[in-house]
């Protein structure tokens, strides 16, 4: 269980690291410090059996968070309680000194996470299995490969049964086999009663896993809910953040020759209300409305939708036998309808008027941050609906 | 609503209450032998000789201090001048070295601390236990030197038992302190390397307590924290010198004042240093 009532944390940035000699003749004592409340008015409780997912942009105070959780740091203010043991689950081996064979390493790393030595001798030959390193645990292990170091550090981590799990954005490290292995185990010591919590990037990971997600912005709680609205939630701040950095596309390699202005850019779900939220298939429409300040013969609109790691999805122009003029003051609502035939993740949707030639008639809009709830067991960007199904002879 | 536990936390703003500080440091014993056990075995790691030097270092340095000590710089002293001198020597190297080993023990082990907690006094704590499997050793020889020059294996070299003790809680806890504020302050390492010079001269290492070439600064020799601990080992191998007493009486009271303010810090900054690091 975990109680968190009001917890903030400050940390004091000094321009430069704090010397004795500018303390003791308190010079510029005011002046070369600057705060920074990493997280704020924090306040939720959990409990056992839960899985709760934290999800933000760097910066947004999740590492902060997990860490008062862990009991690595206090509050500034506010309190923040655990229950019982708290273990993080750390890919990189706790405490693992190169120059110790893989046991030695293991009784190390593991009384470090809190395991007495007989429940390490209980479990260390269930921690090598995990492990894989049946054939090279008495080597040292900075003989080890990288892959058999973090298997080792992992296989340790997740042999402390904890009742509350900490971790990290460590889903992604290992190949899949063993990510899998983990997430189970992941799993296994949550249906033992134990406590989640989970930070990560990947969204589907979250989808999948929390019953509870926080989605934190510049330290504060926007959201505490399940995980669908809570990355409806993100999305529409990653959104508002593009629009304050102005915009999202580089748009500086663009061409732009305004003759308009966009109004709205949105994306709508299959009930024709704005998205950020759809699921997998879904029928959505891309709708941008513009106001033209000149004449223009005729334009093309295009639409492209990009992953999370900006690889393009899908892209498309609307047909050049269908070029449309407009006159200046006019409005005009373009709409793209697509379905969602996406994997699982996050995306962003582009949109933009062109002239044949590629110009662009006004600037690019902000693009749209949007979640497709994918499903599970597919991986890559596209879902192309594939079915199994065997035939014996 | 309390849900601490035994193993849970409930952290608020303020300081820690004295009894959970040392109750979690308590708990955490196993995890000190471990990494103590550790530090000195890794240092040994991938050398020829391996533990063989844990022992024969402590023997040289024996026998350079008979050679050298006993042909230039004889001192008027009760026992055998070796064993007197080599008693002090292996207090101010144990000293010593807890200091400028344990002040770095915290700043140096950031990326450990930032990942997971246990209390931050394991740190110097394990940074001076690790030196105790060396001073085991020495002291094997130094019991040895001391029963083969002196009056056989008397009961007086049970006195190491609690002078070690005594030797071991006061290092401890001024590394515990200077660690602590290592990472407030990073001057602090040099601090300690710059007390540490001096105050070997003004500790009864080479020389006795009563020598009269000491006469100017008796007052600073006596107030010093480690003569009390010289002066037991002394006790304990060549016998007592005159005044030995009350310098440890001064040592206890140092050692009082140690732990007093390693508590005191890490109760208020165990949950915080980290975000200094």
């Amino acid at each position: 269980m975990i109680i968190v009532e009001h917890a903030s944390k400050r940390y004091v940035k000094y321009d430069d690291t704090p010397m004795l000699a500018t303390r003791l003749m308190r010079l510029h004592q005011r002046s070369e410090r600057s705060e920074l409340w990493a997280v704020r008015d924090a306040d939720f409780t959990v409990q056992g059996g839960t899985c709760l997912g934290v999800i933000g942009r760097n910066g947004s105070g999740k590492s902060t968070l997990l860490r008062m959780l862990a009991g690595v740091t206090a509050p500034t203010t506010g309190r923040v309680a655990v229950g019982g043991r708290v273990a993080p689950l750390i890919a990189v081996g706790v405490g693992f000194h190169p120059e110790l064979t893989g046991r030695e390493n293991v009784y190390v790393s593991g009384a470090i996470l809190g395991l007495r030595r007989p429940d390490i001798d209980r479990r260390f030959d269930e921690i090598v299995a995990f492990a894989e390193l049946e054939k090279f645990i008495d080597t040292p292990v900075k003989f080890y490969s990288s892959g058999m170091f973090v298997r080792l550090g992992f296989a340790v981590s997740v042999a402390v049964e904890p009742d509350v799990l900490v971790v990290d954005e460590v889903l992604a490290v290992g190949d899949l086999a063993f990510q899998l292995r983990c997430i189970e185990r992941m799993v296994a010591i949550r249906e033992a009663g134990a406590t989640v919590v989970v930070v990560s990037h990947n969204m589907n990971a979250i989808r999948r896993m929390c019953d509870r997600v926080l989605v934190l912005h510049d330290g504060l709680t926007r959201h505490d809910g399940d995980a669908a609205s809570a990355i409806a939630t993100f999305h529409d701040l990653l959104g508002e953040q593009r629009e304050m950095d102005g915009n999202g596309l580089d748009g500086g390699d663009v061409e732009v020759d305004r003759h308009g202005e966009v109004e709205r850019f949105e994306l709508l779900g299959a009930d024709g209300a704005p998205a950020r939220h759809v699921a997998v298939g879904e029928e959505c429409t891309a709708e941008l409305r513009v106001r033209f300040e000149r004449d223009v013969a005729g334009c093309l609109v295009g639409a492209t939708v990009l992953s999370e790691w900006g690889v393009q999805a899908y892209g498309e122009t609307s047909d050049w036998a269908d070029l449309h003029g407009f006159t200046a003051g006019q409005v005009a609502t373009f709409r793209m309808r697509f379905r969602a035939q996406l994997a699982g993740g996050s995306y962003s949707l582009h949109a933009g008027v062109v002239l044949p030639s590629g110009v662009h008639l006004t600037p690019i809009p902000v693009p749209v941050q949007f979640y497709v709830d994918g499903r599970s067991r597919v991986n890559g960007i596209a879902d192309l609906d594939g079915r199994f199904d065997v035939v014996t002879e | 609503m309390t849900i601490r536990g035994e193993t849970g936390f409930d952290l608020g703003g303020g300081p820690v209450p004295a009894r959970e500080l040392l109750g979690d440091l308590w708990r955490a014993r196993e995890l000190i032998g471990i990494l103590s056990r550790k530090e000195f075995l890794v240092r040994y790691r991938r050398t020829s000789f391996g533990l063989i030097w844990a022992v024969a270092l402590p023997l040289l340095q024996a026998i350079v201090l008979a050679v050298v000590l006993e042909k230039f710089v004889r001192f008027d002293t009760a026992g055998n001048y070796v064993v007197f001198a080599f008693a002090g020597t292996v207090v101010w190297t144990f000293f010593a070295n807890a200091l400028t080993g344990g002040v770095g023990s915290v700043t140096d082990n950031s990326g450990l601390s930032s990942k997971i907690y246990f209390p931050r006094a394991v740190f110097p704590i394990v940074s001076t236990l690790s030196g105790l499997y060396g001073l085991g050793i020495t002291l094997i020889v130094l019991a040895g030197l001391s029963a083969a020059t002196g009056d056989g294996i008397g009961v007086r070299l049970f006195l190491l038992v609690p002078a070690t003790a005594l030797l071991v809680v006061l290092a401890t806890s001024l590394a515990a302190v200077a660690a602590a504020l290592q990472v407030y302050f990073r001057d602090v390492r040099w601090i300690v390397t710059a007390i540490l010079m001096p105050l070997f001269y003004l500790t009864p290492v080479i020389y006795p307590l009563d020598a009269p070439e000491v006469d100017s600064v008796r007052r600073v020799v006596q107030l010093n924290p480690v003569t009390g601990v010289v002066e037991a080992f002394r006790a304990a191998t060549t016998g007592a010198e005159a005044g030995a007493a009350s310098t440890v009486w001064v040592t206890l009271g140092w050692t009082v004042l140690a732990v007093s303010a390693a508590v005191a810090l890490y109760r208020r900054h165990d949950r915080v240093l980290v975000d200094l690091l």
